[in-house]
């Protein structure tokens, strides 16, 4: 099984597949141009292609999508905020109204001033693309997470010359990110054993709490890195250590060759797509 | 020749007033194996940071004095030079490790030394071979090892870049005694195969006794002892004034008033027959058990789909009593203290506490009657002072006013903490953090008291210390749970031990009769107190598991 970032966050295995396999930089560049092509979507149709593209890459790159159920309540409650959005804050027309309703009118001398629900084809148009929008930044999402591990992303990227104490650095971030999320969890633990019930705590008390748990995660946060550091300087790196050898020099393949291809198709196929159906 | 001389070095960190280090003297000749001992916090670590240079060249402070390591001046020698030739353990192998991969923690230190792709893997696989571990280990994350072999990755980095002098911090500390096992074994073969100077900072003696050449006690910051083991350890009285326990064997044939006592169990079981005074041990009295306070029935715990942590444990747990969970590693034993204390839930089987089922209690009246005491202190410290942490739980069922007061002062004079009662908790020492963490809970008045591995990392006088503690609290009344892996001196409280493995409850009674189980003992890996197994092959049945108890039996 391949090591990914989602294997260490969130344990989910991904298949082997033979995109797993690319050099790190084609599996950075190809959710890129995802991320990017989301700039020039402006219709439905440009952005269901988006999404569509987006998961047949999640799908041949071997990540499992079952896992995205866990998130689908906050997936359908940011879709139905999008939606809300749209029809109660913006008065969208459009062609064909479907639904229209008045919630305040105040006339004045000036005019009239309203404040009205408004379900138009314009509206339904503008959430759908605003959905799919973030639905593919999620998915792009998932194909970097799910298809880089730490290790490939530190060897690729010294691969391409960025300096070793840069790539040690985005080391630690990483081993220090796991540190924290698993710390945070043994320090709400040891709040629910001296009684606290989060469940049924007021919004207010509960920020009191997390406040208070920042005592000990600093605390761990600045002896940890004390203790880094020592392990650091003992074995005799720091960030400017001369690193004369690349253990690690990934290949870089005909098949990355076509990645990279790909993912400047991509780009450009979203960039142009509007002028091709108007 | 010697490849490390200090010479009358002191060293005060910035921001403290007190110096760590007090004038220390101290020459290690080349290949020899060096043992420093002493108790927590006297400037052990402090001193090895010196022969590296990391101390006083990059941590901030006052130094005074001289280091000179294979010849060259630690206050001048770029430290980057000096750690290629002088390689450091550290006591916690996770904080030490960067890199997602075995393979990778060991490049990262190879890729500076200017050395050819095949000479790096070359170097890895020596080193990984010479620590026990083979090709396989390439691939994984240190941090799904198990303790013992997240040590010797460790050990096995600072080996690859072949250094004059190996430094190992409490290598074993926060290992369980499969573990430690491992790691001795390495640190043996490393002895006897490569030609290197070996340095170890031990609170175990038992350990050192049997491999050291020679032994130097640190105590406040000065050297106050030095010798061969034979000659450092016959200083009985002396060591165990400070916190620092000789060999158990050592202690009995001293107290039986022999001259130049035995170090090593070998070394006693040559020495000469001793007479039994008395053919049997008397039973130790169980102390005041009461009603049944924990029940589980057929509790069975996974974090993952069919991998189980706990597989149908049944147990009755009562009130009063003092009980050691004991066993390897991943043997569910902080699955199952978690489950008890309502902080996990089970995947099958019913918890009772105090006759009701555990779901049925809300968080606030659970926790009044299951405390549990986490094993790093600084996870459950979060209040701005030291009578703030003790009177949280108490606010937070309602008390006020002169209860609260009498309740927290009352606490915190258990503890011993009344006088920091004002002290932000990060201020505090190692120990009093521990001792306040468990104040936090003592002050909830719980009925069962579960506690975290005090003792790991601990030397042997504050792991008394903390035990006999939590035997005073037994002796109030409250049913205290120890997570352990220090039996040796668990044993002189507890008066029942639970045995878990791979979430299964191997055994459950009677420590006497548990460590007497050999079977069992191997199965477990349990630690069996020295003076325990020197009776046992002496032919005395039932054991004794103390010196103490050793000596009664004992013309």
């Amino acid at each position: 099984m391949p090591k990914t970032f989602f294997r260490d966050f969130i344990g989910l295995e991904v298949k082997e597949t033979k995109y797993q396999k690319l050099h790190v930089f084609s599996k950075i560049l190809i959710p890129l141009s995802l991320s990017f092509s989301i700039l020039f979507v402006k219709d439905v149709f440009s952005a269901l292609i988006l999404v569509f593209t987006s998961l047949f890459l999640c799908k041949i790159a071997g990540i499992p999508l079952g896992f995205i159920k866990k998130y689908l309540v906050i997936i359908i409650s940011l879709t139905s905020f999008i939606s809300l959005s749209f029809m109660l804050f913006t008065s969208m027309p459009g062609n064909v109204v479907f639904f229209e309703y008045t919630l305040v009118e105040i006339r004045a001398e000036k005019g009239v001033a309203e404040w009205k629900i408004t379900i138009s084809d314009a509206s339904l148009n503008a959430t759908m693309v605003f959905v799919s929008r973030i639905f593919a930044m999620v998915l792009s999402a998932v194909l970097l997470l799910g298809s880089v591990s730490d290790r490939e992303l530190i060897w690729g990227l010294r691969s391409i010359g960025v300096p070793y104490g840069a790539c040690l650095s985005i080391a630690l971030f990483f081993k220090g990110l796991q540190l924290f999320v698993s710390d945070f969890y043994t320090v709400r633990d040891a709040m629910v054993i001296r009684g606290v019930d989060l469940d049924r705590m007021s919004l207010a008390s509960k920020f009191k709490l997390y406040v208070n748990a920042l005592i000990p995660l600093l605390t761990l946060l600045i002896t940890r890195s004390y203790e880094i550091s020592l392990a650091l300087e003992s074995r005799g790196i720091s960030p400017s250590s001369k690193v004369p050898t690349r253990y690690h020099v990934p290949e870089f393949r005909l098949c990355d060759f076509a990645a990279i291809a790909l993912s400047l198709a991509i780009a450009m196929f979203f960039y142009f797509c509007p002028s091709l159906w108007g | 020749m010697n490849v490390i001389e200090v010479e009358n070095v002191w060293w005060t960190y910035k921001g403290r007033e007190e110096p760590v280090l007090k004038n220390v003297n101290l020459r290690v000749e080349k290949g020899e194996f060096l043992g420093i001992m002493g108790p927590s916090s006297v400037g052990k670590t402090t001193l090895c940071l010196t022969f590296t240079g990391i101390i006083p060249q990059r941590v901030p402070g006052l130094f005074k004095g001289n280091v000179r390591v294979l010849g060259l001046d630690v206050k001048e020698i770029d430290v980057t030079e000096l750690t290629r030739r002088v390689g450091v353990v550290f006591e916690d192998p996770e904080s030490q490790f960067i890199m997602s991969t075995v393979e990778d923690e060991l490049v990262i230190g190879l890729e500076p030394l200017n050395l050819s792709r095949e000479e790096i893997r070359d170097r890895i696989l020596w080193a990984l071979d010479l620590v026990g571990l083979d090709k396989s280990f390439l691939n994984r994350s240190p941090l799904q090892l198990s303790g013992g072999e997240k040590q010797r990755v460790a050990i096995a980095a600072m080996l690859a870049k072949e250094p004059e002098i190996l430094v190992l911090d409490e290598p074993t500390s926060d290992l369980d005694p499969l573990g430690k096992e491992e790691v001795l074994n390495v640190i043996k073969r490393i002895r006897d195969e490569l030609d290197i100077t070996i340095v170890v900072v031990e609170h175990e003696s038992e350990i050192l006794a049997e491999l050291a050449d020679r032994l130097v006690l640190l105590y406040d910051g000065k050297v106050v002892l030095e010798g061969s083991p034979k000659e450092f350890f016959s200083e009985v009285p002396k060591l165990i004034s400070i916190g620092v326990y000789p060999p158990q064997i050592t202690q009995l044939f001293y107290q039986l008033g022999r001259n130049s006592p035995p170090i090593t169990l070998s070394e006693a079981l040559k020495y000469e027959v001793l007479k039994l005074k008395k053919a049997v041990m008397e039973a130790r009295p169980i102390k005041g058990v009461g009603d049944i306070i924990v029940e589980c029935r057929n509790v069975s715990f996974s974090y993952e789909e069919d991998k189980f942590a706990l597989k149908n444990v049944n147990l009755k747990i009562r009130l009063g009593e003092y009980i050691g969970l004991v066993g390897p590693n991943g043997s569910g034993k902080t699955t199952l203290a978690k489950i008890i204390a309502g902080l996990l839930k089970p995947s099958k089987g019913i918890v009772y506490i105090n006759g009701k089922r555990i779901e049925e209690y809300d968080k606030l009246t659970l926790s009044s009657l299951v405390g549990y005491v986490f094993q790093n202190p600084d996870h459950q410290l979060f209040n701005q002072t030291v009578w703030d942490e003790v009177a949280f739980g108490l606010k937070l069922r309602g008390l006020s006013g002169d209860e609260l007061e009498s309740r927290v002062r009352r606490t915190l004079e258990i503890v011993g903490l009344q006088e920091l009662a004002e002290e932000h908790p990060f201020f505090l020492s190692k120990g009093e953090k521990r001792r306040l963490a468990l104040a936090s809970i003592l002050a909830l008045e719980p009925k069962v008291l579960i506690v975290d591995e005090p003792t790991t990392g601990q030397d042997r006088g504050f792991s008394y210390r903390i035990l006999s503690l939590l035997n005073d609290m037994r002796n109030r009344g409250i049913t205290v749970i120890v997570i352990t892996h220090s039996i040796p001196q668990l044993v002189k409280y507890a008066d029942r031990l639970i045995v878990l493995k791979n979430g299964v409850v191997l055994a459950d009674g009677n420590p006497r009769e548990i460590l007497a189980d050999g079977s069992l003992v191997e199965e477990a890996k349990l630690t069996v107190p020295q003076v325990s197994v020197f009776m046992q092959k002496l032919g005395v049945s039932p054991i004794p598991l103390t010196v103490e108890e050793a000596l009664n039996i004992l013309e």
